[in-house]
């Protein structure tokens, strides 16, 4: 096994992880702010690709400026989730996870209704081919990796440098002491969760062009976001990213010696350890 | 002993499920509604013992997968090992129960989400290992077919038999009756009470002697007993998908939107929403649609359950004040 | 001697919470804890009744190490504790919280309790005769059957120490047992805790109510910083120099 193919499999593996990544840092960013887990969030990331069919495919709107309005759209609808329906779930995590549940179900519902239950491929923006150092990427993956990574770093610079942004990590560490302070607790819940949403959307329009949308598309990223959270600790964003690499390392490398279920077995049981070994997560707190 | 906050008086409800149970054969003998009645029979076998469980404060998102391995148990002690269905049903529930020692052993090291969480995990795993392992033995991706229904049980000379629907009906009838029976006792003893003392403070109990890991392990082990033995019961032909994530999301949406407080919370929800599911069958997606609108507007509405609402409503007018939740 | 703590330490990272506490609470004594805010007191406690383990040192209670055990087993051994937030049952009433706690004075199997027998049905009517009987003497009976949690704060406070009396415990550890009382009662705190004294149970408490604390305790030990700095008498301790530099700069709580 040479190692350029352990490489080429490692590289395959974090191209997509990447997004995962940004689904799981919307869920964990939930999580954070209103302590509860959104089952539906992988609805969101459909929407997002929704998004992305119709002002690209359909209308034929520049892809970037498409990725950003879909962001934007998903994030609205987020805010109008919490608005109408999780500001009174705020702690409330079973009640909470049951009312996700019943949002997934509608918005799944929705879908299937409003657009067909058939995939709908979505055309690339990006052909050809890199090579360099030995190992190939397509330009997709690499438009796509770049462009998560981008998000992520945004999303980094926002938590860290804005007002709103320190607010949410505030709350996020003590809700009450930040209440005190005076944080809009109202309005960090309704930014919070709407970022989270966008996030989704962004990733699924990023995927959209790689893997067609579909009602059902969001379930698998919600899973990989929920292994990943697990692993690199609910609550924590940097933990995400490195929770992110090690899947997409775990999956990457686990193709290569076995088959597709056994490597989903695989990214369980590592989920089982993480959660045995250290609750928390590698970054998690208390 | 206390009764369990919440609808209270164990008897009269045992009593007033085995009349219902009773009654629907005298009233129908359509294929359909036994049918139906039968699978809500089950589902109220699995719901009361998830809410035994949940009432300890765990949320066990792997019960589904121990009626997977009760019921893949004893299908192959039936169609390998070619020994009867009334001696695979015990031996599948202690395969169901031995396996849920270490399972629940290693879960319950940890709490709240990560818990859920890693049930969840244990779920997939085991689904997993049903759907693509062994395939010689499961029968992969296409489960197994042909299983057949029970044998006939001599009985006093004569012989019942377990061919038709009504017959079916009642082995699971009893089966239900009897979980019920076992577990409203549990709930209004000592061990109701200790278990939801645990719910409620799991620190402040075992700072008062409460061995905590003990009992949610004993509520474990029953729980994953009945849903062995309810999974033995019910199948004549199985596949990986049936104890996945989607049904077992619904008994989770069952137990809880009856309520969790109360041991009858789990039978309101099942009724009812099977009912209404079965009701908005025709309508495909529109069936979804509708369930999840009542699923929203019940947990913000009444988020102790449907059956905790009759009492709260009349503690509120009778206050004229709300008290806090 | 009932409890006895051996250079107890326990470090959180980088903070030594608590550094080579020696101590030891007599028996049928009521000790008092203090120090300001930050000493480590509820971390005593914490370590003491094994929510919490030791980093450092060990904890001996009638001559047998605890430290190392799990809350349950040393509950088991005699010492039972209350919360600073008063932690109940709060779903539950009154009798219901005593029951409860009182659970391991009558333990029956889950196969009992299955079979309803009539020896089963004997002990839980034995235990809740005594359930009463002890919400009697904290003067709490007429209250049996209201929910906890909307009890007035005095009586969640008396329910808590009811509970930890449920257990048979032999040494109560009370995290300020007179927070938020009016002075009435927290006099009629003290006489409930010499009462007991007199009635052979050791208690162990912390208290930030200087005048509550010297009027109570026999044995008085003052930490600060997770240090012992004092330990004697209630006069002892009020004249002690170190005590009084302690305390400086911090507002003397009133009664």
């Amino acid at each position: 096994m040479s190692i350029d193919l352990l490489v080429q499999a490692l590289l395959n593996g974090f191209g997509l992880a990447m997004v995962y990544v940004l689904v799981a840092l919307g869920l964990t960013l939930i999580f954070s702010i209103l302590e509860i887990i959104n089952f539906a969030h992988g609805e969101f990331y459909m929407l997002g690709g929704y998004v992305t069919y119709y002002a690209f495919a359909v209308f034929g709107l520049n892809y970037f400026a498409t990725l950003g309005f879909a962001i934007l759209a998903v994030g609205l609808a987020g805010v109008v989730a919490e608005r109408l329906i999780f500001r009174y779930l705020r702690g409330k995590t079973l009640n909470a996870f049951i009312v996700s549940l019943g949002l997934l179900w509608v918005m799944q519902a929705s879908a299937q209704l409003s657009f067909g239950v058939l995939d709908k491929p979505v055309p690339s923006a990006f052909s050809g081919i890199v090579r360099a150092f030995g190992l190939v990427i397509s330009v997709e993956r690499l438009v796509v990796s770049l462009s998560a990574i981008v998000l992520i770093a945004a999303l980094y610079l926002f938590l860290r440098w804005s007002r709103p942004g320190r607010a949410m990590r505030a709350v996020a560490q003590d809700a009450d002491a930040a209440a005190l302070q005076g944080v809009d607790i109202e309005l960090v819940s309704a930014l919070g969760f709407g970022i989270g949403c966008a996030l989704a959307g962004g990733a699924g329009g990023l995927l959209a062009p790689v893997f067609a949308v579909s009602p059902a598309m969001g379930a698998l990223p919600v899973v990989k976001a929920f292994i990943i959270i697990i692993i690199g600790g609910m609550g924590s964003l940097p933990g995400a990213v490195v929770g992110g690499l090690l899947l997409g390392s775990v999956e990457g490398l686990g193709s290569l010696f076995m088959g597709s279920a056994a490597v989903s077995v695989l990214g369980f049981l590592v989920v089982i350890l993480a959660l045995l070994v250290r609750p928390r997560g590698l970054f998690g707190g208390a | 002993m206390e009764p369990s906050r919440g609808f209270g008086a164990p008897i009269a409800g045992l009593a007033l499920l085995a009349a219902g149970v009773v009654a629907l054969p005298q009233l129908t003998r359509d294929s359909y509604y036994l049918d139906v009645a039968t699978t809500i029979l089950m589902n109220l076998a699995l719901t009361m013992s998830l809410r035994l469980q949940v009432s300890t404060g765990q949320l066990n998102m792997a019960h589904i997968s121990f009626m997977g391995i009760g019921a893949y148990a004893s299908a192959l002690l039936v169609t390998r090992v070619g020994i009867s269905f009334w001696a695979a049903l015990p031996i599948a529930a202690v395969v169901a129960a031995l396996l849920a020692f270490p399972i629940g052993g290693l879960a319950l090291r940890v709490t709240g989400p990560y818990y859920f969480l890693i049930t969840f995990a244990f779920s997939e795993v085991v689904r997993l290992f049903f759907n693509n392992f062994f395939v010689d033995l499961f029968g992969g991706p296409s489960g197994l077919v042909g299983i057949p229904k029970p044998s006939a049980l001599p009985w006093f000379g004569r012989a019942l038999t377990f061919t038709t629907k009504l017959e079916l009906y009642t082995l699971m009838a009893a089966l239900l009756l009897v979980t019920a029976a076992v577990l409203v006792r549990l709930e209004h003893s000592r061990f109701g009470l200790v278990a939801s003392a645990i719910r409620q403070g799991d620190l402040l109990a075992e700072t008062l002697g409460v061995n905590v890991f003990r009992y949610k392990l004993t509520a474990y082990v029953v729980g994953s007993l009945v849903a062995g033995v309810a999974g033995a019961h019910s199948h004549q032909v199985l596949h990986s998908s049936d104890f996945g994530l989607e049904p077992m999301v619904l008994l989770v949406v069952f137990t809880v939107i009856g309520g969790t407080g109360s041991v009858w919370g789990p039978v309101a929800g099942t009724v009812l929403m099977t009912i209404a599911g079965e009701l908005l069958r025709e309508l495909h997606h529109y069936e979804s649609l509708v369930f999840g609108v009542v699923l929203i507007l019940t947990m913000l509405w009444a988020p102790d359950g449907l059956v905790a609402l009759p009492g709260k409503l009349a503690r509120r007018r009778r206050a004229g004040v709300s008290l806090a939740p | 001697m009932p409890l006895e703590l051996r250079s107890v330490g326990r470090r959180f990272g980088g903070l030594q919470a608590v550094a080579d506490l020696s101590m030891t609470v007599a028996p049928s004594t009521i000790h008092g804890l203090i120090g300001p805010n930050g000493a480590g007191k509820s971390t005593v406690f914490n370590l003491i009744t094994g929510v919490i383990p030791l980093t450092s040192g060990a904890v001996f209670f009638k001559g047998e190490r605890i430290s190392g055990l799990r809350p349950a087993e040393i509950c088991r051994l005699g010492i039972a504790r209350t919360f600073q937030a008063t932690t109940l049952f709060r779903e539950y009433t009154v009798l219901q919280n005593v029951l409860v706690a009182a659970h391991l004075l009558s333990a029956p199997g889950l196969g009992s309790a299955l079979l309803w027998s009539s020896r089963y049905r004997e002990r839980e009517r034995r235990a809740r005769e005594r359930g009463l009987a002890l919400l009697q003497t904290l003067h709490l009976a007429g209250l049996a059957d209201q929910v906890a949690g909307t009890l007035p704060h005095r009586d969640q406070k008396a329910l808590a120490l009811a509970m930890v009396l449920a257990t048979g415990a032999e040494l109560v550890i009370l995290d300020e047992p007179m927070a938020g009382l009016a002075a009435q009662e927290k006099a009629e705190t003290t006489s409930v805790l010499q009462r007991l004294r007199e009635q052979g149970l050791t208690v162990l408490l912390v208290e930030h109510d200087m005048k509550a604390v010297m009027g109570v305790c026999d044995t008085v030990t003052v930490l600060d910083h997770g240090l012992r700095i004092a330990e004697g008498t209630p006069r002892e301790i009020q004249a002690n120099p170190a005590v009084i530099e302690a305390y400086l700069g911090v507002e003397e709580p009133g009664a």
